[in-house]
Formats: C-alpha cells, structure tokens, sequence
C-alpha cells in the first residue's frame, strides 16, 4: 500500500502541470466555479465598487484592509505551521512545545533588536537560538523514544508547561511590541481603489509597507522551501520519508541527521515568525498556545506534512480570522475552527494531504 | 450511600458458607479498593468542609472527568483532549437551562429537566468530537480534540448572547430534594462520592463487557478489527459516547461545587491539565484518573506555600506540574500506577526470597 | 436473453468464490491483472508463485482490505466487490494474516472472544458475558482445537511465534465459516509446528473450503486439491498437485532454484 502513494507522489511531483490539466478535464464544472470566484474576487479587489455593494458589505476600504491583513496574517502563519508540519509528517509526532519555540524566538529576537538595534539581525539570532534549542530537544530527548508518538507528543507537551512559565518568569507578563525599523515603517499607497470621491478622483489604498515586505519574505520562504524540498537531495529525502516511512529504515543512521536538520530548521522557522509576530501585533503571556492552535488548524486544514497544504491552509485561517472579524465579530475565532471541522467531515486526510 | 451497594459494607450481609469462600477470596483481591471505599464513606466524620469539597470532592470530579479520557486512551488507543470541553458543555448547558444569578439567559427550568438535558447537549457534542476524530489515526486525535477544546474556549469568550463571554455564569447551586439541601458540604460531599464511584465501577465492569474488549481490540489492532467483523468507526464514535456520559455528569457536578462556570473553567491549560493528571495517575486501569486528581489537587492547594517555605517563588508552580508530568513521562510510561505495580513486583520478589 | 443467462450463471454457479476479471493497480504498477478463478464450497487450493506475484493482493481484494481497480468479486454468489470488510465476514468469509496481527495487549481467551462475538450479536453489549454462556463454551473448544489450552489466560504479546500463528488459525475459524482464506500460514514455524499444522488444517470439517497461499510445496501441496500458479499478478496454470509439480515450466519458474 505505502509503496503506491510514493509512486502516485512521484508521478504528481514531475507532470504537476499534467496533472492540472487532467483535473480540469475531470471537473470542468468545479474548474469553472472555481474560474468564476477567482475573477470575482479580482474584480472585487481591484474595480471600485458600484452603488449596492456598500450597502451589502460596508466600506470597500473595511473589506479590503481585511483581505490584506488576512493574507498577511496568512503569511505570519505559513512560517509558524510550515515548520510544525514538516516535523509531524517527518517523525510522526505532534510538536506542542512548537508556540513556546515561537513565543521564545520573539522574546530573544526583542532582546537582540534591543542590544544591536537591527531589526533583521534579530531574525539570525531568533532563528539560532531556536534551532539550537530545536537540536537540543531532538538529539538529548526524542531520539531516546523513536516511535512512540504519544510518548514523545507528551513529551513536547510537559516542556511546553514548562518553558512558557519560565518565560514569564523571565519576561513578565506583559505584552512586549518589536519596533518596525524605520525604512520599514509607515504606509505606502497601491493601486487600489477604495472610493471614488464626488470630484471623481480615485482614493488609493494605504496599506503598511513591513507588512508587505513580510508577505513577500514568507513567499520567497515557501517557494525556497518547495524548491529545496523538490530538487535537492536532502529535500527529496525529507519528502521521501514524509510520503513512506519505509523509506526511512533504507537511510540508516542518516535518519538522525535528518531529523535534527528538520526539527532544527522548523524550530527556527518559528523562532523568526516570533519576530514578525512581535512587530505584527505583540508578543505576550499566551501568545505561545495561540499559535500553536493556529497552526494546528492550519495542518489539519492544509493536510499533514505538506508544504503547499500549510500555504494553502494559512491563507484560508489568516483570511477567515481577519474577515470574520470585521463582518461576525461574535464568532470570528470560531469562524476558523468552524471551517477546520467541515474539512475534517468531508476531507479528514486535509486538502492537500494524502492518504 | 450508593458506594454501600457497590463496594461497601454490603456483601457482608450475605450469607452462607460457600459463598462466604468467594466473598473471601473477592474481598482479598479487592482489599485495597474497598479499604479506599469505607475512608471515603466515613471521612465525613473526621474531615471538616474545606478538605471535603475543595479537595477530596473536588479530586474526586477532577478524577470522574479525567476517567472518561483514561477509557478512551487506555482503553480505546484515542488520547481526546475534549473531555474537559465535554465536561464544560453540561456546565454552561445547566447554567443556560437551569438557575444562575442572569436571567436574562438562563431559562430557571427545574433541575430535573435541565440536568439531563445538559447531559444530553453535552454527549452528542462528544459524540460528534468523535466522529470527526474516529476516521483519523493515532495521534491525530490529539491534534483535531485540541483544536475542538480551543474553538469551544473561544466561542465561550466571544459570544455574549447564550454564554455571557468573559464573565461566564455565577450562582448555579445543586437542587434540594428529598428534603436534603445538596448544597450543604456533607451531602454535598456524598453526592459527588456517589457518581463518583458509579462511574468507577461502570468503567471497570464494561472493561470486561463485549464492548470495552472490542475496543481494546481496536485499540491494538483496528485493521484486524475488521478483519474479524467489528466496524471500528462505531465502535470508536460509541466510546466517545460512553466517555462523554461521564465527563458529563462530572461537568455538571463541578459546577454545582464552584457554584461558577466561565470560559477559564474550558481554556487551553484546563484540558491540558486534565491530560496531566490522567498519565500522571496512570490511563492502565480506572483508579489513575482518581490518584492524578488528587495529586495535582493537592499540589495545586499547597505547592504555593510549600514553594515559598522552601525559599522559591510560589508562582512557579506550573514549572513544579510541568516538571513533574516530564519525570513521569519519561521514567514511568504508566504513571503511578506503573510504579506501585513495579514497586510491589519487588516487594513480592524480596519477600518470596525471604521466605525461603 | 444474455442478461437471464447471465443472471442464472452468476447466481447459479454455487461457487465459493468466483472472481470475474479483477485487476489491482498501484499508481502505474500493476498488481493483479485480469484475474478470473473460481472455487466451489469446500475446495481446498493453493495459490503459488514467487515473490510480487500478486497472491496477498489476490487476497486483500476477496477480504475488501483494498477494493479491486476493476473486474467483480462473488462470495457464495453475492456480488461482495463493494462490501466493507466486516460485512464479509459476517458472510462466512475468513482469514489470517501473513505477519501476526493479534491483540497483543489481551489475553489469548479474549482475542478468541473478540473473533467469536465479531460474528455474532451483542458486539456492543455493555453486558460482561458469562463463564456459562455458549460462546465462551466456542471459545474453549476453538482454543482447544489449536492446542493452545495450556496459555489460555497468558498476553498474546508473550507467547511464542509458532504459537502466535496457531491462534491466528483459531481467529479464522470463530463463528461459522464457510470459506477461509490462508496468508502464508508456515511462515516461521519449525518442522514439528508445520507438522501440527497440516494436522489442524487437514482435519477441518469438510464443508470448510480454503485457498492457501504457502512458499513451503511440502506444507501446501498436502492439504490442497488444486492449485493455482501465479506469475506477475496473472494466473498461467491451474491443476492438480501432481499435475502442478511434474509440469516443466513451473519447476523451471518456481520450483527451480528453491526446491533443489
């Protein structure tokens, strides 16, 4: 059984482009709703509105701040939930000590901002710190119960107990706000249309430049990582032994290697999200569990150990949160878990998982 | 009360020699639980009504919610941290239902409709977190039950029209009938003692049962489960249904004995506490839940002083739990549980040794 | 007046099992192709062949632990092809594993148990089922049957390979089976276990029919009827044991380097 998924995985990985072809042949009527939202959605972005929208949905300004704060936030998520998902799908167990290695690489992220006074240096010393820490877990604790997942999963869970009390031992409990370095700050206008004012003249959307080049870095991050992960040997290893943990045994005494790198390479991936987390909104008491649950909901969403599942999921999480908030303000964190549980009915394996 | 039918004094009124040959034998295997059963049942007359309520009988809910996860884990492979949330469903349904200090949302029905139907609100939303969970494997399910608890935390903090958001519900006091006032500590205290122990023994009794057998099959071998005739999802679904009864009926008690529910009572810590304290116990037999509970109650009641004589900060105590749950995890996979049997294994050796 | 023909020969062929074109595909790679076999109730057949023949996935499609890519499959017949596992067993069809699964965290009475109840009522009863009843009364003589009384209240996880395998053949047998299927049941055993094993299997009633998938000709073609020769997931020859061992081309395929 296991031997077929990988090869059913070869197969889409090399005619990906095939493969879209062949679905749309499959589902010409999903492929043309799916044609007919995407162009909406454009024009919904991108045209002024008419008269009745207004009415229906409030201020374009409102709606369109949302769609950008939500795909941002999505970004935010993707660095969090990407790293988790390649350690679940890698070693099978579930990293709940994940939001303390994000909440950790904030605080030390703050701290370095404080000493150097750089803002993207405080990314180095984040994304260290948390991979040594990463390292520190997997070689000294997890290699010692390799395959007992609950074991290990309670193991991450009683380290999480641990590390977020002592972080308020250290930091306190009150919210700590990473400053936006000053060529980052402010806003910057884009080529959107928000309102038409009566002279006719169009008003552009201001939108916050360190948001943006945030985006921009999570993208670049995510398409790093599918090429990695795509074309490298260690990447195609990694992608090998997620599809079939046969394929493991074959690697021998590489696998602990493996691990490390994985486990440490995601631990610093949070670790950094820590940081845009900080300068985002702030970094406080409880952010560490807040996160952990997003990326929770984003892997089961986006499917389990894939890459562009965690993208997928962590812009469908960050849009529902952002939008929700605006138009349900009662339920706009329920929103999320509510989308979670009608993709758990329908698809438990997640959108892009495999089974 | 009740612990008299079930493990109390009562098989003494039995008469009869041959059966007296049994009952020896019955009480012997069972000595110490029933030594536990009468300090129970007599602890009234020592205790005064703080150690009653605020810890035995808070250990004792602590222990009947913590013992549907342990029938689930332990029994059915399934880790749900949505017990707790299940638990926290019946509280704010009888709060709705039933009497609190906000009319505006509660309803004022007798205890005797809303209870039950608490219960019922409250099992098919476990019944429902294990349909979800039940198609997925292994250790998945924490991850998806995680998630429910969390999307019921946030709803309760959010929604101010059924749940009162931040604030949650005061003033929800257990009913007076039979011309008791249940509110009192002691038949308070009996009350909680009596379900308690219902739930113990059921769990230990269906263990045996076809269904608790099935799910232990399924536990070590869902794939051969099929292979044999069972259908693995109802059984599993079923389960939660089962767990879910319990945790329940622990919810709506515990609301009764803090007389408050709010969205911290259901928030990430609680559930994962309620995790704690059934591996720290021990998820092999039905007794860990109930020796977690009274573990992590204790600490909970005393560590902060005990921290502050010994010359630490009293607020540490979470790395005191966390450290704590790390040693058992790590040293003792089956909780206490693991290291009393492992410690009378060797007392049994040492003294088999002695004897000859 | 095909399709009544039809329907007459696919209810009337009184075949245990009756597999009509069933292929299996893995991705690209082909396990089974166009497989068409039947066998009448209370047959015995061997299913041989190397290595990545395809037997086990021959197996998998009868017992639906996977569906066939295509082509029918009849139990006694009733078209089963998308039957859930556990309805066909409740239909009468069994089967042992090639590696052990049993339940080994329970004793070997209950894993017997858990097999005899899978086929009756009550699967969910809350109600623990007495010393007395007729089904522990099964249960003793099932494990009596494989010679197993001496480790009845021992964990399955503790008990010996040989004496795993011989409660594998205990699980088949719970309830009332019609037909069983047998997923290498010699593998591991030494040469007096495969002995009590062509005992056992040889005194099964006779209304049993089996297909026995075996690498040891000694064990298998000593319990068979017929046999079927498989190659690259298709089959190339069917007959009788002699038949099967005197015929050139499979002692040049299979028998060759292995039997000598």
């Amino acid at each position: 059984m296991t031997t077929a998924f990988s090869d059913e995985g070869r197969l889409d990985g090399a005619r990906r482009g095939d493969a879209l072809a062949r679905w749309i042949g499959h589902h010409p009527v999903a492929a043309l709703v799916i044609a007919v939202v995407v162009i909406f959605a454009l024009w919904l972005v991108l045209a002024p509105w008419p008269a009745g929208f207004e009415t229906l949905f409030g201020k374009k300004r409102l709606f369109v701040n949302a769609l950008f704060n939500g795909v941002t936030l999505g970004g935010l998520y993707f660095l969090v939930a990407s790293g988790f998902t390649l350690i679940f799908g890698l070693m099978r167990y579930v990293n709940l000590a994940h939001g303390s290695l994000y909440l950790f690489g904030g605080y030390m992220g703050y701290e370095a901002g404080q000493w150097t006074g750089s803002w993207l240096f405080s990314y180095v010393v984040a994304f260290i710190c948390c991979a040594i820490v990463g390292v520190a877990m997997q070689v000294l604790i997890f290699r010692r119960m390799e395959g007992q997942d609950l074991r290990q999963t309670l193991v991450t869970l009683g380290l999480s107990i641990v590390f977020s009390d002592l972080m308020v031992w250290v930091w306190g409990g009150n919210a700590i706000q990473i400053d936006t370095p000053d060529y980052l700050a402010g806003p910057v206008p884009t080529p959107i249309v928000v309102a038409v004012r009566s002279s006719g003249e169009a008003v552009f959307l201001q939108y916050p430049l360190v948001r943006l080049a945030i985006l921009a870095a999570a993208i670049a991050i995510g398409v790093g990582m599918w090429l990695a992960l795509n074309r490298t040997r260690i990447g195609m290893m990694i992608r090998a032994g997620v599809d079939d943990r046969d394929m493991l045994s074959v690697l021998g005494y590489r696998v602990q290697l493996l691990f490390v790198i994985v486990f440490a390479f995601g631990a610093g991936l949070a670790g950094m999200a820590g940081i845009v987390g900080g300068t985002f909104q702030s970094i406080s008491l409880g952010e560490d569990s807040n996160f952990l649950l997003a990326s929770l909901v984003v892997v089961i969403v986006g499917g389990m150990g894939s890459i562009p599942g965690a993208a997928l999921g962590a812009l469908i999480i960050g849009l529902s949160e952002q939008i929700g908030a605006v138009y349900f303000q009662n339920y706009a964190t329920v929103l999320a878990f509510l989308i979670m549980v009608i993709v758990l009915a329908i698809r438990p394996q997640g959108l892009l998982g495999k089974r | 009360m009740a612990l008299v039918q079930t493990t109390g004094p009562a098989p003494l009124a039995i008469p009869g020699e041959e059966r007296g040959g049994l009952l020896s034998r019955w009480v012997s295997r069972h000595s110490p639980i029933l030594i536990l059963g009468v300090l129970l049942i007599i602890l009234p007359a020592v205790a005064n009504s703080f150690i009653l309520d605020q810890i035995v009988g808070w250990a004792l809910i602590l222990g009947m919610i913590a013992l549907s996860l342990m029938f689930l884990a332990g029994y059915g492979g399934m880790v749900s941290l949505a017990q707790m949330t299940v638990a926290g469903v019946a509280g704010y349904m009888m709060a709705v239902l039933g009497t609190s200090s906000l009319p505006a949302i509660s309803l004022f029905w007798p205890w005797w409709v809303a209870a039950p139907l608490a219960i019922a609100i409250a099992v098919a939303f476990g019944t429902f977190a294990g349909a979800l969970s039940a198609r997925t494997e292994g250790i998945y399910t924490i991850m998806i039950t995680l998630a429910l608890a969390a999307a019921f935390f946030y709803l309760t903090l959010q929604n101010w029209p059924i749940f009162n958001g931040f604030n949650g519900f005061t003033t929800i006091p257990p009913p007076k009938f039979f011309g008791i006032n249940w509110k009192d500590p002691i038949p308070l205290y009996y009350m909680i003692l009596f379900f308690a122990a219902l739930s113990y023994v059921a769990v230990l009794y269906v263990s045996r049962a076809p269904f608790g057998l099935a799910l232990q099959g399924v536990r070590d071998n869902p794939r051969r489960m099929e292979a044999i005739g069972y259908n693995v999802t109802a059984h599993r679904i079923a389960a939660y249904a089962f767990a879910a009864l319990i945790a329940a009926v622990g919810g709506i008690l515990l609301v009764w004995q803090n007389n408050q529910i709010s969205p911290f009572s259901v928030g990430i810590d609680v559930v994962i506490n309620l995790l704690v304290i059934a591996i720290v116990g021990g998820i092999s037999h039905p007794i860990g839940p109930f020796i977690g509970a009274i573990i992590y109650v204790i600490l909970r009641t005393f560590a902060l002083d005990a921290l502050v004589a010994v010359g630490l900060d009293g607020r540490r105590f979470q790395t005191l739990i966390g450290l704590g749950f790390l040693i058992i995890v790590l040293f003792s996979p089956d909780g206490v549980i693991g290291l009393w049997r492992r410690f009378t294994a060797r007392m049994r050796a040492a003294g088999g040794s002695n004897g000859r | 007046m095909s399709t009544i023909a039809e329907r007459i020969a696919a209810a009337g062929t009184g075949n245990a099992i009756e597999l009509r074109g069933v292929s299996r595909y893995f991705g690209a790679l082909a396990a089974l192709t166009d497989i068409t076999l039947s066998v009448r109730p209370g047959e015995r057949r061997a299913v041989l062949g190397s290595n990545g023949a395809g037997k086990t996935t021959l197996l998998n499609c009868v017992t639906g632990d996977f569906p066939p890519t295509s082509g029918t499959v009849r139990f006694f017949g009733e078209d089963v092809t998308t039957l859930p596992p556990h309805e066909r067993i409740r239909r009468g069809l069994r089967r042992t594993y090639q590696i052990s699964l049993l339940f080994q965290r329970l004793s070997v009475r209950d894993n017997v148990y858990l097999a005899c109840r899978g086929v009756s009522r009550g699967r969910f009863s809350f109600i623990r089922t007495r010393a007395s009843d007729a089904i522990m009364q099964s249960v003793h003589d099932l494990i009596a049957l494989v010679h197993l009384e001496r480790v009845t209240d021992r964990l399955v996880g503790e008990l010996a390979h040989g004496q795993q395998r011989q409660l594998e053949i205990a699980l088949a047998l719970a309830g009332a089976p019609r037909f069983i299927l047998f997923d290498e049941p010699a593998a591991g055993l030494s040469p007096n276990e495969r002995g009590d094993l062509v005992a056992i299997l040889t005194a099964l009633p006779a209304h049993i029919g089996y297909i026995i998938i075996e690498h040891d000709m000694d064990v298998a073609l000593r319990v068979v009827e017929n046999v079927t020769m498989m190659h690259n997931g298709r089959i190339f020859k069917e007959g009788a044991p002699h038949e099967i061992e005197a015929d050139p081309e499979v002692q040049q395929l299979y028998l060759g380097g292995g039997h000598a």
